[in-house]
Formats: structure tokens, C-alpha cells, sequence
């Protein structure tokens, strides 16, 4: 699969392969998000047929399957949805602009921003419901997102993508210490804060889904305007200068657009880990280093794996659940480690 | 890079040839050839005096850390006690502080060397050995020991076998192709994170009790630890210490693609793999002795770097900045919120992490 674009070839009927290839694969990543979604509706500690599923988002009867359609699994879906796709593109967006596979939400400190944020909120104002949280968890990750951007861009060495990268994992280390520190002298927060940690996708409603929703559209329409500026910008930013590019500009929108999906999505849903950092790296090995193909395909796969790791979460350990967090990393993890061994390895 | 080639018979033609042996001369900007009888070695002068003032700091950072605690114990009564004049101290110094703040020390020292060899393979600054799993194996192994009753001597020998085996895991998958660097990292990130799903099962499914111990073990304490622990790691050190001896010179080329590497005559997949080894075996051994101390290995190698001002990590530095800072770590966490006890492995972000950004603020530009 990864030999067509290294086959020696003409250049016009490569490039025009190329993008067939990544329309396809465009196409079907949509269609296995459309899956996972369908899924997601109908599969569960109750299993419903298709039918009734269509019945109940249609013509719903106030029986107890439109009911547990409409009341737990559309929510619980759109939430999968939103957070997917935002952590997705906004891992794209970090590796793009520290010019490092290893970026992801949490590197860059901006998860643990939320998490500092969520603890304050419980511990300092004593906020206890969910929609609470999650202004204080994208404050605190757009905070901790300014306090990188602000340390990087003044740093002597300059705003290089590994200070960037170093001052994320600081920051990152210290807050998650200051978190720590804080729930270990209370343990009335500590009761709180884990109900918001481990939550996953499990028992958020659509109010939240809603209150995250222009934070993530913000973002998206940020990263798709500094797609192609992120294209020149892997080149180095003394390449992309001379292209004409606009460096600061395109790092600073990329990185608000960054901070903005990470702060909705972990605030949501808590720190989901793995989502960020794999699902760039798969959509490079199947479209390229393009970014614009890149962040469709990311946008596609990052809910399509999120939904589905949260649909096996609920099946394998009925009447259990196995939270979100955990099955992406179990399935995704394989995933990446064939992806290491098989195909050539694209870094933004 | 001017530190391609540094074996001793490029010396003989150069003008200072007759120099007497044991004097150091001025070679290259900032550095001194050292002889002792056939072997010379270039030393980097900047290097030695960090390396001298970290000596010093840690050694005032152990006797502070001797005084402190209840009961209080004047540092003059530290330094009688240990040159064995017999004070009433001896049993606080001697049995209850010195083996912890040994084991600090020495845990330290190996997660600089480890993170030093594997951020120079991976040639990325964020790798380390919890971003590419060595930490998780050792982790999924502990908990599993910690939650199914096994006695409590087995659970360091099982964290090290997971370690173990996660390094073989990440071996088997990055060695393909020759061990490069994004596909070191890359095959390191898949294995961490299956592992610490897997862990985060395994919690699951665990007794609430289990559980908690095994969440302590993952963050990383020194208490309770002392001698034994510190044995292990020191002894895997001594053992290692040719290698790492042989690692402090290798190093310098892992910076060479490997076409130039192998233009002048090395060897750069044989290279990477001894150095990732011997990385992943200390880092392996580190973690089973005093659990995932997360951070020393990822800071003190990049803190030492802009202190010696050096392209690469330096070997020896990193290992004292480690110490000091897993010592200093240890200190705060026992007494910033005493009688309330923070693991060590929380404290050494909170000091870490804000140093390096102060580095990276004040760090002068580099030319080169």
C-alpha cells in the first residue's frame, strides 16, 4: 500500500493517483466513522436492531428504546464526536508546530492546564457540577497554553520547535505535580476530581457537549485557515519565510487552534490520552504529509476511534464498562506498532 | 561538529605533540587535551567545572538533607557523625536518613544516564524511558505483583522483568530498520501506552487496597527504600561502567546521519542499539528499585546540556544533575508538607520542570 507513491512513475499520473488514493481513503474513513456511529446507537449493555434505532431518532414512541437511544446514547456519541475530532486535529496541530512525533495534547501541558483548572474550580470555588468544570478546565488549558506559547516565543534560543516542545513538557510535569500535590492534602477534592478524570464519555449529557461545541468549531476553522502555512513551516522556518509564509502568524493560529480543541476536549471528557498523538501519525501513513489531507483524515479517524474504543468499552465487560481512555490505547496501540514496522514512517 | 574524530592518533601531528603527559593543552575553543601516558582525551573545560559544582551541590544538598526532619540535627553534627567520631545522632544520620538519601542519589545519577543515552538514540528531547515504555512495562509488572499478593521482595525482580521485557518488545519493533530514530521513538510509544492501558485494567479489575499501593509504587517513592535498592542500581552501574565509559564517547556521533557516520568508519546501527541498551538496561533496573520516578530522566539531561553548553547531553553532568535533583526532590517531599508525606516522584517536576524553563529563558544563543 505504501509502495505506490515510491514506485518510480510518471509525474502527472503519480500525482494524479495520489489524490484518487486520497479521496478513497477520505471516503473511507468517513464511512467507518459512519459505522462506528450506527454502532454506537445500537450496540450496548442493550442490544437494538437497526430498526429501532432509525424508529427511535425518526418517530420516537417514548418506549424504552427510543429512550435509551435519545437519553444516553445520542449525547454520549456527540460528546465521542466533538472530543474525537478535536483532539485528533489538534494533535496534527502540535506535531505540525513542534516539528515532533512525540507532540500530543498532554506534552504540550495543555491537558494538565485543564486538570489544574478542574482541581481549583473543586477545591478554591467549590464548584461541583460537570458543566462548572468545564469552564474552569478550558480556562485553565487556554491559560497553560498561553503561559508555553509566551515562555517559548521569549526564550533565548527562540521559539523553536523544541523549546516549545521542552517548555510543554515543563509545564506539563509541573502542573500535574501541582494537581497531585493539591489532592493529596484534600481529599474531599481528590473524591470529586476522580469522578471527572476517569469519566470518559459515560454520564456527560448533552449540555456539556454543547457548552464545548464553538470552542472546538473556532478551532477547526483556525486549522483549516493555517493548513498550508503548517506545509511550509515543515520545511524550517527559514524555507517557509522565503515562501513567502507568514511564520509567526501561522504558529500563533495554529497554536490557539491547538489550545482551543485540546481545552474543549479535555475539559469534556477529561484527559483521554493516545487519541492526540496516534491518530496524526495513521492518517500521515495513509495520505501523506499534506496538511490539509492530513486534518480531514485525522478529523474522520480520531471520532471513528474514540467511538469505537467507547462501544467495545461497553461490550466486553458487561454489566461493566471498560472507560473510553483505556480500549483506545489497547486498540491503538497495536495499531501504531504495525504502522511502525509495515509502512514508511511520515513526520510533520 | 568538530567532535567527529577523537582517537589519539590524530594527535601526533599537532604542534603541542610534545607536550609532557598529564598536562592539558589548549586544542579547540573551550576544550584541553588530557594525557595520562598513551591515552588522551579531550575534555571539554566547561564541562569540568559544571561537573565540579555539581559535586559540590550535591554534597551540601545531602547534608541538608541529613539535618532536616524531626529530630533536627545540627549540619555540624551531620559531618561529625559521619567521620565517625560517635554522636547521639549517629542512629538518626546513619540508620534512618543516609540509606534513602543514598538511594536517591544513586536512583538519580541512573535515570540521567538512561534518559542522556536515550534521548541521544532518539535524538528527541522529550524521549525517555516512561515515553517509551520501559517505565509502563516495569509498571503493568509491578501492579500485577502489588494486586495478586505476591510477597513484597518479588515485586522489584517482577518490575524489572517487565521493564526487561518491554525493552525486547520495543526492540523486536523499532530494530527493523536499523533502530532509526523516529521509529525508535514511534515503536516506544506504541509499547508504553498498551502497557499502561493494560495496568489501568488490571487496576480495574484489583482489589481498592491493591490498587492503592500499586498507584503509589507508579508515581514513585523512596520511602521506606534504602540500601538494598540502592545496591541494585549502584551495582548495575559499576557492572555497566565499561560500557558507559565506552557510551560517554559514542555518544558524540549519534548527532551523524548514518551515511556520513559510516564515511568515517563507524558503525551506526551497531552504535544505536548498544547505546539504546545499555539505556533501557539501566533505566529497567532504576524503575524496579524505586518505581516510575517520572521526569529526572527527561530534565536533568537537557538541563545539563545548557549548562555545559554542548550539542549533546553530556553524560557525566546529566548523572549529577539527576542526583541532585531526586535528592533535593526527596528533601522537599518529605518536609514542604510534613507531617503529610508527597512522593518523591511528585516533587521532582514542581523543581525540574520550572529550572528548565528558567534555562531556556537565560540560555544564551548558540552560534554553532
Amino acid at each position: 500500500m505504501t509502495t505506490l507513491a515510491i514506485r518510480p512513475a510518471p509525474a502527472r499520473s503519480r500525482s494524479g493517483t495520489r489524490t484518487g488514493r486520497r479521496v478513497a481513503v477520505t471516503v473511507g474513513a468517513a464511512l467507518v466513522l459512519l459505522l462506528t456511529v450506527l454502532a454506537s446507537f445500537a450496540l450496548g449493555s442493550r442490544q437494538l436492531g437497526v430498526d429501532q434505532v432509525w424508529n427511535a431518532l425518526v418517530a420516537p414512541d417514548g418506549g424504552d428504546a427510543s429512550t435509551i437511544v435519545r437519553e444516553l446514547r445520542v449525547p454520549r456519541t456527540a460528546l465521542g464526536l466533538a472530543v474525537g475530532l478535536a483532539l485528533a486535529v489538534a494533535g496534527v496541530l502540535f506535531q505540525a508546530l513542534t516539528r515532533n512525533p512525540l507532540a500530543e495534547p498532554r506534552i504540550l501541558g495543555i491537558s494538565a492546564g485543564a486538570s489544574f483548572g478542574v482541581v481549583l474550580a473543586i477545591s478554591v470555588f467549590g464548584v461541583g457540577t460537570l458543566a462548572g468544570y468545564v469552564w474552569f478546565g478550558i480556562a485553565g488549558a487556554l491559560l497553560a497554553g498561553l503561559l508555553v506559547f509566551a515562555i517559548a516565543s521569549r526564550a533565548r534560543e527562540g521559539a523553536s520547535p523544541v523549546t516549545l516542545a521542552l517548555v510543554g513538557a515543563a509545564l506539563d510535569a509541573s502542573l500535574a505535580s501541582g494537581v497531585y500535590a493539591l489532592l493529596s492534602i484534600d481529599a474531599r477534592t481528590f473524591e470529586e476530581y476522580r469522578f471527572w478524570v476517569v469519566g470518559g464519555l459515560a454520564g456527560r449529557d448533552l449540555s456539556v457537549t454543547a457548552q464545548v461545541l464553538p470552542f472546538v468549531l473556532a478551532g477547526l476553522v483556525l486549522a483549516a485557515l493555517v493548513a498550508r502555512g503548517l506545509d511550509a513551516l515543515a520545511l524550517g522556518d527559514d524555507v517557509a519565510r522565503g515562501l513567502g509564509n507568514r511564520v509567526g502568524l501561522v504558529r500563533l493560529g495554529g497554536g490557539l487552534a491547538a489550545v482551543l480543541l485540546t481545552g474543549a476536549a479535555v475539559a469534556a471528557a477529561g484527559p483521554v490520552a493516545f487519541v492526540g498523538l496516534a491518530v496524526p501519525h495513521l492518517a500521515r501513513a495513509l495520505v501523506g504529509a499534506d496538511h490539509r489531507w492530513t486534518l480531514a483524515v485525522s478529523a474522520l479517524l480520531g471520532p471513528a476511534l474514540l467511538l469505537g474504543a467507547d462501544v467495545v468499552g461497553r461490550l466486553v465487560a458487561p454489566p461493566g464498562e471498560i472507560p473510553a481512555g483505556i480500549v483506545t490505547a489497547l486498540i491503538g496501540a497495536p495499531l501504531l506498532a504495525v504502522l511502525v514496522r509495515r509502512a514508511r514512517v511520515v513526520t510533520a | 561538529m568538530t567532535t567527529v574524530d577523537r582517537r589519539p592518533d590524530s594527535s601526533t601531528t599537532a604542534p603541542d605533540a610534545d607536550a609532557s603527559p598529564g598536562t592539558a593543552s589548549a586544542r579547540l575553543p573551550g576544550r584541553s587535551l588530557l594525557r595520562i601516558g598513551p591515552v588522551s582525551l579531550q575534555v571539554r573545560r566547561r564541562a569540568v567545572l559544571v561537573a565540579a559544582a555539581l559535586i559540590v551541590l550535591l554534597l551540601l544538598a545531602v547534608v541538608l538533607s541529613l539535618s532536616l526532619g524531626t529530630p533536627y540535627v545540627a549540619p555540624a553534627d551531620v559531618l561529625r557523625a559521619l567521620s565517625g567520631a560517635g554522636t547521639p545522632y549517629d542512629l538518626v544520620v546513619f540508620d534512618l536518613r543516609l540509606p534513602r538519601i543514598v538511594l536517591a542519589a544513586v536512583a538519580g545519577a541512573a535515570f540521567g544516564v538512561a534518559g542522556t543515552l536515550i534521548q541521544s538514540v532518539a535524538r528527541n528531547p522529550l524521549a525517555s524511558p516512561d515515553v517509551i515504555g520501559i517505565t509502563q512495562g516495569a509498571g503493568l509488572a509491578a501492579t500485577v505483583a502489588l494486586t495478586s499478593g505476591a510477597a513484597a521482595v518479588l515485586v522489584a525482580p517482577t518490575a524489572l522483568v517487565g521493564g526487561l521485557l518491554a525493552a525486547v518488545l520495543l526492540f523486536a519493533l523499532g530494530a527493523r530498520h536499523g533502530l532509526a530514530a523516529q521509529r525508535f521513538v514511534l515503536a516506544g510509544v506504541a509499547v508504553a501506552f498498551a502497557f499502561r492501558a493494560l495496568t489501568e485494567v488490571v487496576m480495574l479489575t484489583a482489589d481498592p487496597i491493591d490498587g492503592l499501593r500499586a498507584q503509589i509504587w507508579l508515581i514513585g517513592t523512596l520511602a521506606g527504600k534504602g540500601w538494598t535498592e540502592a545496591a541494585w542500581i549502584a551495582g548495575t552501574l559499576l557492572v555497566l561502567l565499561p560500557v558507559l565509559a565506552w557510551a560517554g564517547w559514542a555518544l558524540n556521533s549519534t548527532a551523524l546521519d548514518d551515511d556520513t557516520a559510516r564515511g568515517v568508519g563507524l558503525r551506526p546501527v551497531a552504535r544505536r542499539i548498544g547505546l539504546a541498551g545499555t539505556g533501557v538496561l539501566v533505566a529497567a533496573m532504576v524503575t524496579a528499585q524505586v518505581g516510575a520516578v517520572d521526569f529526572v530522566a527527561l530534565v536533568a539531561p537537557q538541563v545539563a546540556r545548557r549548562l555545559v553548553r554542548a550539542e549533546r547531553p553530556p553524560l557525566v553532568c546529566a548523572a549529577l544533575l539527576g542526583a541532585l535533583l531526586l535528592v533535593l526532590a526527596d528533601l522537599a517531599g518529605r518536609r514542604l508538607f510534613a507531617p503529610t508525606q508527597l512522593p518523591a516522584g511528585v516533587l521532582t517536576a514542581a523543581i525540574g520542570g520550572p529550572y528548565l524553563i528558567f534555562l531556556l529563558l537565560r540560555g544564551r544563543r548558540r552560534s554553532s
